[in-house]
């Protein structure tokens, strides 16, 4: 056998054909990587190629109810440096320092920093509409600028935990900030541009700035007016008292809209770096947990009238204690209310009666019915931090746990709860769920981009039943322990609180958490309120009725007069304590008369008012108060003068 | 001198063509690298124009010079290129670039041994494969001596280390053995013991072992060992099917390093598009099929060997430089032909052009 011509020639056609082969392949690759799946390299080189400059987005404002800026961004510009850029650091830091101050090392050390961008820190935040538009004018490569706004608080300190704070970097970290972090932020833009292996604009290519949206504005179902209310009040106890902390809510209780939220102690967010955290971490409203005590009372009642256990017109006899499973319950009063009835039990907060009560329904009833007012669950109200209070397990309630649970002791709740449920009896019986944002704002058309709208968790009484505890309540005020709540015309319904704090395991002498739950009108309520002072420090004696009472009672009466809400006729009148009540006294009409006239006329009206002038003239053309509002003996009517009747419109 | 008739005006009209798009190219893949290195964005362009000129007037000689006069000398310029691949070795003789060392400088213009040891040595085969034909037959007197010194230089260029020229000289001699009528059951264990003592080098060197680990999975080592490829699948990506225009690569700014040399083809792919790269491997096999042509029809056995061996060069290169750019091969850092930056490489492949010329001058008719 010999290696012929021929079969070299034929190998040599096997190899073309075999190289042949191998290109076709080389050529399928190609169509696999450059036709077929050229999208997804596509994607790839996109990443790769494509730098992005964040630019934050202008973060939504946080309004009140009636669209008054609680919170908003005000306007600031930062630079932004991306070091690859920079042809120049030393010039650059040269030029930049002349309008900025700072060391000029200092900037360039910046400018220089390995990474792909940095703030100029601290001198190139925040920059005012001048330094913003010299830097602008320089042009300098590398340097861009980014909209990074300042939280601003118009109110300062108002609502704190409500609305939250910001951390550092532009995200919410408490309250509503945190809650609507996302709402709030917008979406953020990009200065895009092309680069090289090293993060260096390709020259020739084209920077894309790529818009932020800015966030919505949340508006808020909290009332500044209200909210202000809310908070004077608090100034006022925290004078007077000197307690740890105080709480108060006011809310609206047909919507489960929030009006007020406001704590003590509080802060102003704009500087919350400079307080404790639990400070600015706790909002007590939801946070805080706690036994109720007295206002409790109000499930026990509307459970038994529900359950038809009690009419509030039957007898107790109350000896001033009640035995269960051999302990003695004593009542807070020594020596007990001796006859009276259920209305009077309710008016005098008389333990013993109420313990009754728990037993007249049993555990599973009365305990279900806690449950349906939503104490033990969270109310999911929009805000971060909320408790859940503490029920006993079921298994665990022996008679003694149900008569301590039925007036208010051994179980823990929250504020928010608790408001909750005396809502459901104010609006006829529905828990509703408690809503704190009312909507969300488009800050461009300044139009409604979402409403909140009221969520009814379950029915939990009847509204005949709701109704009834209301007027027993109206009692209350009008004629029990609540009296210091009192405000005529308003028909003020409401309980008063006093929980002993456990402290070590044992119920403490002088620490107690005071507290007072109303609503007004009591026929058909426009709000509800309720204030929980913890550990107040008063001379007298610690109790709801004397320190909370009146704060509600302030709170509802300005409310519902901001409101437009008319004092009316027809309520409960007060039941005059002797030595204790004030005698009130009708103001006469004074107005439109001389000024001789209505000195005469109040002489003869009887009424024992002193008179106080404004401006000068002879001629009376308004009073204050008006005709008709009842005003403690001694009080002051001011005239005010005119030197003729004023023209009627 | 025999009859003097026109050589293939095809394969130097191919190669032109090859020429110029290579030359336009490395301008295009090196503006980059080369204004970051050198100042100046046609630093690369220029000295690849100088080696096209000397390239070409290499291929005109060779063209014009008898082939036979390489069968002659084939004794002294294996010799020569066995000096000189010891000699590259000598520490402060040999240039270290990219970690190998493989080159002989004079200035910044360097020699790669390896490139000319490529060519002499299938010279040498092609001339002692057809002194005594008839010796394939046997495997210690046909195949044995061949593959001796075929390892040898192997083993020498993988000191510096080049796998890449290693697999190109395996590869055509392995191929130049096969025309050349060695027997297929002395094939099928050379395959075999081929296949283990690849295993072997690259079992000896962890780099190796990288590289093909990179090239199984590149988007599982994006930063390290899989960066060249998936840069490279990037670019070929991006270029799509019409491409991104000259110019317009993203990928040469200094996302794929040494575009103008192993990765030329990524940038062309890029900016040509699938078009483009498809029409430049069309190109490749028209020249393959006319350099083939000319195997087929020399006037003698060492001019079929030879035009065979080199086209077997180009073709090998072709192929491993494209299935490394397209992923499907490791990176083993090997040229294409005409298209790549680099002296060495451009001139001595023009030089083989003219030598495949010169033989298709000589052809026999039919």
């Amino acid at each position: 056998m010999r290696i012929t011509p021929t079969k070299v020639h034929t190998r040599i056609m096997m190899v073309f054909v075999a190289f042949l082969c191998v290109f076709g392949l080389l050529v399928g690759r190609l169509v696999h990587i450059q036709v077929l799946a050229a999208h997804f390299f596509m994607a790839k080189t996109s990443d790769l190629i494509r730098r992005n400059i964040p630019v934050p987005a202008v973060r939504g404002a946080i309004l009140d109810s009636q669209g008054e800026t609680l919170v908003y961004t005000a306007s600031a510009a930062s630079i932004i440096a991306v070091p690859v850029q920079i042809k120049h650091p030393q010039q650059t830091a040269q030029k930049l320092q002349k309008i900025i101050g700072g060391t000029e090392q200092g900037i360039e050390k910046l400018l220089t920093q390995k990474a792909a961008m940095v703030y100029i820190r601290p001198r190139g935040r925040r920059l005012d509409g001048a330094k913003t538009k010299a830097i602008r004018a320089l042009k300098l490569p590398g340097i861009y600028l980014t909209e990074e706004g300042r939280r601003t608080y118009p109110y300062g300190n108002m609502a704190a935990q409500v609305l939250g704070v910001m951390g550092g970097e532009g995200q919410g970290l408490t309250g509503i900030e945190l809650t609507m972090n996302q709402v709030l932020s917008g979406k953020k833009g990009y200065i895009q541009f092309v680069a090289n292996a090293r993060g260096q604009e390709i020259p020739g290519t084209n920077d894309e700035y790529i818009p932020p949206t800015p966030g919505e504005d949340v508006e808020l179902t909290i009332d500044r007016q209200i909210q202000q209310f809310a908070e004077r009040e608090i100034q006022n106890v925290v004078a007077q008292y000197k307690p740890d902390h105080v709480t108060l809510i006011v809310a609206n209780p047909k919507t489960g809209q929030v009006l007020a939220m406001a704590n003590y102690p509080n802060y102003n967010p704009a500087s919350w770096q400079t307080v404790q955290p639990q400070v600015y971490n706790r909002n007590l409203a939801i946070w805080q947990t706690f036994e109720p005590g007295s206002t409790f009372k109000i499930v026990t009642l509307a459970a038994a009238l529900e359950q038809k256990k009690v009419s509030l017109t039957d007898r107790f006899y109350d000896p001033g204690y009640y035995e269960v499973a051999g302990h003695r319950i004593r009542c807070w009063k020594a020596g007990g209310h001796g006859s009276q009835s259920y209305l009077n039990v309710v008016e005098n907060s008389c333990n013993p009666g109420f313990v009754q009560l728990g037993e007249r329904l049993g555990k599973e009833p009365l305990f279900s019915y806690i449950k349906k007012f939503g104490f033990g669950a969270k109310t999911g109200i929009d805000l971060p931090g909320e408790s859940k209070g503490i029920l006993f397990p079921l298994k665990r309630v022996g008679p003694l746990e149900l008569a301590t649970t039925s007036f208010g002791q051994g179980v823990s709740v929250t504020p928010i709860q608790q408001v909750m449920a005396m809502s459901a009896i104010a609006n006829g019986g529905l828990l509703l769920k408690p809503e704190i944002v009312k909507d969300l704002i488009n800050p461009e058309t300044k139009t409604v981009a979402k409403t909140y709208p009221s969520q009814v968790v379950r029915r939990v009484i009847s509204s005949q039943i709701a109704a009834q505890v209301r007027s027993a309540l109206e009692s209350v005020v009008a004629q029990g322990t609540g009296a210091n709540a009192f405000r005529d015309g308003y028909r003020i319904a409401g309980k008063t609180g006093t929980a002993q704090v456990a402290v070590n395991g044992r119920y403490s002498g002088t620490h107690y958490i005071v507290s007072f739950i109303g609503m007004a009108p009591a026929n058909d309520p426009r709000l509800v309120a309720y204030v929980a002072i913890d550990y107040p420090r008063p001379n007298g004696p610690v109790f709801g009725g004397t320190i909370a009472a009146p704060v509600v009672g302030n709170v509802l009466a300005d409310s519902l007069a901001y409101l437009g809400v008319q004092p009316s006729v027809t309520g409960l009148s007060k039941k005059y304590r002797y030595g204790i009540d004030p005698a009130m006294t009708t103001v006469p009409s004074l107005d439109n008369r001389s000024l001789n006239n209505a000195k005469r006329t109040l002489l003869e009206s009887g009424t024992i008012l002193r008179i106080q002038v404004v401006g000068a003239g002879n001629y009376v053309v308004a009073q204050a108060p008006k005709a008709g509002v009842k005003i403690p003996q001694g009080g002051v009517v001011r005239l005010y003068l005119g030197n003729s009747p004023l023209a009627k419109s | 001198m025999r009859s003097q008739k026109a050589a293939d005006l095809l394969i130097p009209l191919v190669t032109l063509c090859l020429l110029v798009i290579g030359v336009l190219m490395v301008h295009s893949a090196s503006t980059v690298l080369s204004q970051e290195r050198f100042h100046d964005a046609f630093y690369y362009f220029k000295r690849q124009v100088l080696f096209a000129v000397l390239g070409l007037l290499s291929m005109w000689f060779m063209s014009r010079l008898d082939y036979h006069l390489l069968q002659k000398y084939s004794r002294v310029i294996v010799i020569f290129c066995f000096l000189f691949l010891v000699l590259v070795l000598v520490p402060h003789v040999g240039q270290v670039r990219g970690g190998s060392r493989a080159w002989l400088g004079i200035g910044t213009f360097g020699i790669q041994p390896s490139e000319f040891a490529k060519f002499g040595l299938l010279i040498f085969f092609s001339s002692w494969f057809s002194q005594r034909p008839d010796r394939m037959l046997f495997f210690s007197k046909g195949l044995l001596p061949p593959l001796l010194v075929m390892s040898a230089a192997v083993l020498l260029i993988m000191l510096e280390p080049d796998l890449g020229q290693s697999a190109v000289i395996a590869g055509a001699t392995m191929i130049l053995i096969f025309i050349a009528g060695a027997p297929m059951k002395h094939l099928w264990s050379l395959v075999g013991t081929g296949t283990l003592a690849f295993a072997g080098l690259i079992a000896a060197a962890p780099y190796r072992l990288a590289r093909v680990l990179s090239f199984l999975d590149p988007w599982k080592y994006p930063d390290t060992i899989g960066y060249h490829i998936i840069m490279s699948l990037v670019a070929l990506g991006q270029g799509a099917l019409l491409g991104s225009g000259i110019g317009g690569s993203t990928q040469k700014h200094l996302y794929l390093p040494e575009p103008q040399t192993d990765f030329i083809f990524a940038i062309l792919a890029e900016e040509l598009g699938f078009i483009g790269a498809v029409a430049t491997l069309l190109l490749f096999a028209l020249l393959i099929f006319r350099g083939m042509r000319t195997a087929w029809r020399a006037p003698d056995r060492f001019g079929s060997y030879l035009a065979a061996g080199l086209v077997s060069i180009i073709a090998v290169q072709v192929m491993i430089n494209v299935g490394v750019v397209t992923g499907l091969l490791p990176v083993t850092g090997i040229t294409l032909p005409f298209l790549s930056y680099g002296g060495s490489s451009l001139t001595l492949m023009l030089t083989a052009v003219g030598i495949i010329m010169n033989i298709s001058r000589q052809a026999k008719a039919g």
